[in-house]
């Protein structure tokens, strides 16, 4: 198992934001995380990645390791890379920078040598330098390269912040609405990309999404939180004929007789 | 001149080396009085600070209105170690330096709780903690100052006059602005940066966010220590608390903002003019902060990212020309 959570919860004040969520994810896999707004999916991000510390009796394993409550910092340099609703791009940096701060924890060179400026470390940001553009042309921004991230359309700030997780070659990346905003035409690319990325970095994702047909048909298992806690857990398929999941999230078509009830009301 | 430019990237050392011997002529050629030494000392002096400041306020984005009191902790090391040990800039720059790396590390921690207003508040408590702790300290000369502290001697010969003085200022300049540039310009500088942009999202990306802010407020004391241990030798060798106080922190800022925040030659540009322009308003003394206030406000809301930034925007314009040139051909 990649990721592994046991009884895994959060409270903030009387409400249990997650409650006992036992996860597991092995290896390259997509997992889809879905559910209504307010169930606790980007909470369950958080938690993982370190945000926020998860309630007495949580444990989160990440690779072997115990991760529960570690900081942000650690987890990521252990190989989870994530990204975030609101995007958080560094808006003031350029488009190479954004993706150049994400290798961080991969660049070969000690502090010491980049104080003193040895000639090793120019060479070594070269390479690093061209294995980002290579990166960036992957998403398809490679044009862009010495803009500043806040000159770039919504379409093209969520490619690099996609560019931007996986610039540190992580184990796993948690997606965080990928394809809110999009247009349907990009989503398409969004999706075409993502499925590349898996084959070509051997990646395992968990991708949080409202558009479903991301989820069904990019995801191989599905997750469905409500009230956070889980429901329902499966294949598409599965999921998409799942009573709970349907009355939770999906939504079920009303017979006639429901219909002049609800609009008498 | 792009073979040029390629060469200066690939051995950074050079450049450096050239402005060396620039900077070696200038004062034979250009310079008819000794005041005019005195000048270019103070400004260097002022590149070291601003470069310094530029670090922790300009790429890692902690607003520290407090460092001011650093340089005089710089200031103060070297004058005690002169006026108690008789030690020579040789000796009381490195230790001043480390002293203020130290002193560092006490302003850095407020930054891992407070943002914005609240850190400047703290580090403007700090800074002037630290000017009254001298000024009423009996050990540190109190309202007196310090005074006649040696100029360093090398080769035999004593660097006692501002135009000789001038000969040691500026090669510590230069080895200043050669430090930060090879900070900034690696992996630390762009996590600088990111924990400047978001510090949630840098944390993310594996980047020590703490380590981090920590590490841009030692260095930048540091830099502000070299330049405070330059200043206390400076000739005549006399330093006073008055030196150290609100004003001089908002001229140094002055410099960093107008320069450009997180501009890498932000501070330089902004030390050079600010200096000058101090100097030349000596006469209006009871407006001078009404000036760098003014200066400080008119570049925010005109030119938010200083006279660096017109200079990038100028340079990226040109290149988007040249290639859309191309392009139509």
């Amino acid at each position: 198992m990649l990721l592994k959570t046991k009884k895994l919860m959060k409270a903030f004040g009387g409400l249990k934001a997650i409650n006992k969520v036992d996860f597991e994810l092995p290896k390259n896999e997509i997992r889809g995380i879905i559910g209504p707004n307010g169930s606790g999916k980007s909470t369950f991000f958080n938690l993982v990645s370190g945000v926020y510390d998860a309630d007495l009796g949580s444990y989160i394993e990440f690779d072997g390791h115990d991760i529960t409550n570690e900081p942000p910092h650690k987890v990521g340099e252990l190989g989870l890379a994530r990204t975030f609703q609101l995007l958080r791009l560094y808006q003031d940096m350029s488009v190479i920078n954004n993706v150049m701060s994400g290798y961080h924890t991969l660049v070969p060179y000690k502090f010491i040598d980049a104080v003193v400026g040895r000639k090793k470390i120019w060479d070594q940001e070269k390479v690093i330098k061209e294995e980002m553009m290579e990166l960036l042309s992957f998403v398809g921004l490679a044009d862009y390269a010495e803009m500043n991230a806040s000159e770039l359309s919504g379409g093209q700030r969520r490619l690099l912040v996609l560019a931007r997780a996986i610039a540190g070659k992580p184990k796993l990346l948690m997606l965080d609405e990928p394809a809110a905003g999009l247009s349907p035409v990009n989503v398409d690319n969004l999706m075409k990309i993502l499925m590349r990325l898996k084959e070509k970095y051997g990646l395992t994702l968990i991708i949080i999404e409202h558009i479903l047909k991301v989820v069904m048909d990019t995801c191989s298992k599905v997750t469905v939180l409500d009230h956070g806690e889980k429901i329902a857990e499966g294949t598409p398929s599965q999921i998409k004929d799942d009573n709970a999941v349907i009355e939770a999230y999906l939504g079920k078509k009303m017979d006639d007789e429901e219909m002049r009830k609800a609009l008498a009301v | 001149m792009e073979k040029f430019k390629e060469i200066i990237r690939q051995y950074p050392f050079l450049g450096f080396i050239i402005a060396f011997f620039i900077l070696m002529a200038i004062p034979s050629i250009f310079f008819t009085d000794l005041y005019q030494s005195h000048l270019s000392s103070l400004i260097f002096i002022n590149i070291i600070v601003a470069a310094g400041l530029n670090i922790v306020k300009g790429y890692c984005g902690q607003v520290t209105v407090g460092h001011v009191g650093l340089y005089a902790v710089g200031s103060y090391t070297a004058g005690c170690m002169f006026m108690y040990l008789g030690a020579s800039l040789w000796i009381t720059l490195p230790i001043a330096i480390l002293v203020t790396g130290l002193f560092g590390v006490a302003f850095a921690i407020p930054s891992f709780r407070l943002e914005g207003p609240y850190l400047a508040l703290a580090t403007l408590g700090g800074g002037e903690a630290i000017r009254l702790f001298i000024e009423n300290g009996e050990f540190f000369g109190s309202t007196y100052g310090i005074s006649s502290i040696s100029q360093p001697e090398l080769f035999g010969i004593t660097f006692d006059t501002p135009d000789k003085y001038y000969y040691i200022s500026m090669p510590i300049m230069l080895i200043a602005i050669y430090f930060s540039f090879s900070v900034l310009r690696s992996s630390i500088g762009r996590a600088f940066m990111a924990v400047r942009e978001d510090p949630i999202s840098a944390a993310a990306s594996g980047i020590n966010v703490k380590k981090h802010k920590m590490l841009a407020f030692i260095l930048s004391a540091m830099f502000a220590g070299a330049a405070g241990a330059v200043y206390a030798h400076l000739p005549p060798g006399y330093i006073h608390p008055n030196n150290y106080t609100v004003i001089e922190m908002v001229t140094f800022l002055a410099m960093v903002v107008f320069g450009g925040l997180g501009h890498i030659w932000g501070g330089i540009i902004g030390a050079v003019i600010i200096t000058i322009v101090y100097d030349l308003t000596r006469p209006l003394y009871e407006y001078q902060l009404f000036i760098f206030g003014l200066t400080i406000v008119l570049t925010i809301l005109f030119m938010p990212k200083g006279i660096g930034g017109f200079i990038d925007k100028y340079f990226i314009d040109r290149r988007f020309k040249k290639k859309q040139g191309v392009a139509s051909k």
